[in-house]
């Protein structure tokens, strides 16, 4: 037990540590035994949910003074709080829309390019009786806020789901990346010689593949999966934290307070964990929340030409399906757009809203 | 056992630590011998890039490697030849029976935890005390070295304290499973003038108190005068001159120990202006054969370029490596 607790160090972690193995052992029990009562991403939600209560809400809450100097720095930036409000209300509807909005899947033929409530469209509807394609003006209603697509389906019900799905893919690949490259650069700086070389020439060679071509690759085997995706996007897209990590923990490790840590006889691996690690998490915080836009709008672009997930409502797929109406109906292609580019600003304005908070450089 | 008999706690032979770099060898510390008595102060003296801070780090196997190696000697603590050790007896020794302190009290804290918490890390590391023993240890060593409303303190993140005040945490720190021996590397040359004098206070209240063993570093031989009960004078990775307090103050017998006291400003005598010595330190990549302050001494005579001079005694503990005593 000791050992262990050397490890992972300190009670939080042992408990994390045991919630997570609870949490996964339940997850295996849903797989195996009782064929799952749900899916998959209702485990990644807990598991992300316990991360952010761990290592986010819990340490703020028990030092409020940072708190409070950390929420001024950020609140400075009035776009990043903007940009906050945005992320919360996603996360909201991604977590409660589904169960209040309609089935995104459901076809309604008659029903189909309704426009948004407030506006009206001009469609062609062809007349049974006459044999003919007349032109009739068409109101949107209210039992369709954002309209209808080309099949009738409920647009508000399709980006709900879009935002649930762009979210996982960007919180998880993200969180994947994020662990590969903080572990490397880590390592790599801190052993140095023959070790540091390898894993830096792994992480040039990792830089210049080509990722798209083993995503095509993947979905030419194993068929498209949101999960594969994730997965490509993670464990390519660690290179840039790897090297950024690298550098700042070879700073820090000519610093004094690692030699003496030393000089006290701290053992390479709490040096590592409790002296190098939480150093570099300040920058590393901020490159996540900055490449989190990025992974986002890589699923949706690779929705967008037909590589994603068919059987998942993307904004990429809605896009991609509102593209060949565009000129009848605006708002299929328009309104996924709109959110994409609200999503992406608003990570990106946080982000920076972080970087400059901690950033002790930067005089606000 | 030789070594309880005589009170000797550490001894250090012939010490080689080499610097492999691309320009070649350096050879930092070149063959460096002394003894640390219990209860004793011993100052290594020099100017930089003489190997002072190089003994320390090999003293206690901190040297980083690559490029430093300890190529040759012994290192003693009673009887037990550190350089021998393994990793984990050598982190047992580390902070809980021979402690550092290191020149820039700015970079050695941690900025990410409190100064409470850096202060606990070596008492719950050695100690295996809990927590709450851990934390009334720390503040108790806190108010020893002068930290005012240390309870309060013990929460602040190192930003929030003055240089002189991290300095006192880190030895804090370093005194927090009570050493035997303190290595205090240029502990006062970060602080200002009334800052240092308090820490010199400081050590001597540890050396009288506690009976503890202090190698203190320094370049500034005025420092050294009211701490130190030995003095080894280091040139160019070696020891030029050795002796009490009084041998190297009232005779000393090496010329760059003249050159060093001739560069102290005095108050009792009015001198127009100190005189430095000639010429710049040696690179220490391929030393000459002879005496390696040979270039910059005024006295120097022919052998003084053939052969390195040995270490001669002149009295009891005084010793010199010059010629001028053959």
């Amino acid at each position: 037990m000791r050992r262990l607790s050397g490890i992972f160090g300190g009670r939080r972690n042992l408990l994390f540590g045991g919630l997570l193995l609870i949490l996964l052992f339940i997850f295996l029990l849903d797989l195996l035994v009782v064929d799952r009562i749900f899916g998959p991403f209702v485990y990644f939600y807990l598991f992300f949910a316990l991360l952010i209560i761990f290592y986010g809400i819990y340490p703020l809450y028990m030092n409020r003074r940072l708190t409070r100097y950390y929420w001024d720095r950020t609140r400075r930036h009035r776009l990043a709080v903007i940009g906050l409000g945005f992320i919360i209300f996603l996360v909201a509807v991604a977590i409660l829309g589904p169960l209040l909005t309609q089935d995104p899947t459901k076809v309604d033929f008659p029903n189909k390019n309704l426009p948004p409530t407030g506006f009206s469209a001009e469609q062609s509807i062809y007349d049974r009786n006459t044999g003919q394609f007349i032109t009739t003006e068409t109101p949107g209603t209210w039992l369709h806020p954002l309209g209808t697509d080309d099949k009738g389906r409920d647009m508000l019900a399709m980006l709900v789901s879009g935002a649930r799905i762009s979210l996982q893919v960007g919180l998880m690949a993200t969180l994947i990346a994020i662990f590969i490259g903080l572990i490397m650069g880590v390592v790599s700086a801190y052993l140095g010689g023959w070790v540091d070389n390898a894993l830096m020439r792994f992480t040039d060679i990792m830089m210049t593949f080509p990722f798209f071509l083993l995503l095509v690759f993947i979905i030419f085997i194993f068929g498209p999966s949101l999960w594969f995706i994730i997965l490509v996007i993670g464990l390519t897209g660690w290179t840039g934290t790897a090297r950024l990590v690298r550098s700042e923990a070879l700073s820090l490790r000519t610093r004094d307070f690692i030699m003496a840590a030393k000089s006290l006889g701290a053992s390479d691996r709490r040096i590592v964990f409790r002296h190098l690690i939480p150093n570099v998490l300040s920058s590393v915080i901020v490159i996540a929340t900055l490449s989190i836009p990025g992974v986002i709008l890589a699923e949706a672009a690779l929705s967008f030409i037909g590589l994603g997930d068919p059987t998942v409502t993307s904004w990429g797929l809605v896009l991609h399906a509102g593209q060949r109406s565009l000129d009848t109906a605006w708002w299929i292609a328009v309104e996924p757009g709109i959110m994409l580019f609200l999503t992406v600003l608003a990570f990106n304005f946080l982000g920076d809203g972080i970087r400059d908070a901690f950033d002790p450089r930067s005089q606000l | 056992m030789k070594g309880k008999l005589n009170n000797t706690i550490l001894q250090v032979s012939e010490l080689k630590t080499y610097f492999f770099t691309r320009l070649g060898v350096v050879k930092a510390v070149d063959g460096v011998s002394f003894g640390l008595k219990k209860g004793e102060c011993l100052c290594l003296v020099g100017e930089s890039g003489c190997g002072k801070t190089a003994t320390a780090l090999s003293v206690l196997r901190l040297i980083d490697s690559p490029p430093g190696r300890i190529v040759g000697g012994e290192i003693r603590y009673h009887g037990e030849d550190l350089l021998q050790s393994s990793g984990a007896r050598l982190r047992q020794i580390r902070g809980n029976r021979i402690a550092m302190i290191f020149q820039d009290p700015q970079s050695s804290l941690n900025p990410v935890f409190t100064v409470g918490d850096q202060i606990m890390e070596p008492i719950r590391l050695h100690l295996k005390l809990g927590k709450q023993q851990a934390r009334e240890r720390a503040l108790n060593l806190m108010e020893q070295v002068g930290i005012p409303q240390a309870k309060e303190r013990m929460r602040y993140y190192p930003h929030q304290f003055s240089g002189g005040m991290k300095q006192r945490a880190m030895i804090a720190a370093a005194l927090s499973c009570d050493p035997e021996i303190l290595i205090a590397d240029e502990p006062t040359t970060a602080l200002d003038t009334t800052i240092k004098a308090q820490i010199l206070d400081i050590f001597r209240n540890l050396k009288q108190e506690r009976n503890m063993s202090i190698i203190f570093i320094t370049h500034d031989l005025g420092t050294v005068a009211g701490i130190a009960d030995r003095i080894i004078v280091m040139y160019g990775g070696r020891i030029a001159e050795a002796g009490s307090v009084l041998d190297i103050f009232d005779q000393p017998k090496h010329p760059y120990t003249w050159g060093l006291l001739n560069c102290l400003p005095s108050i009792s005598e009015r001198r127009e202006k100190m005189t430095p010595i000639p010429g710049v330190i040696p690179s220490l990549i391929d030393s000459p054969e002879g005496c390696i302050f040979y270039p910059r001494c005024q006295w120097h005579m022919p052998v003084c370029q053939q052969k390195r001079p040995e270490e001669y005694v002149i009295s009891g503990e005084h010793i010199a490596a010059c010629h001028l005593y053959k």
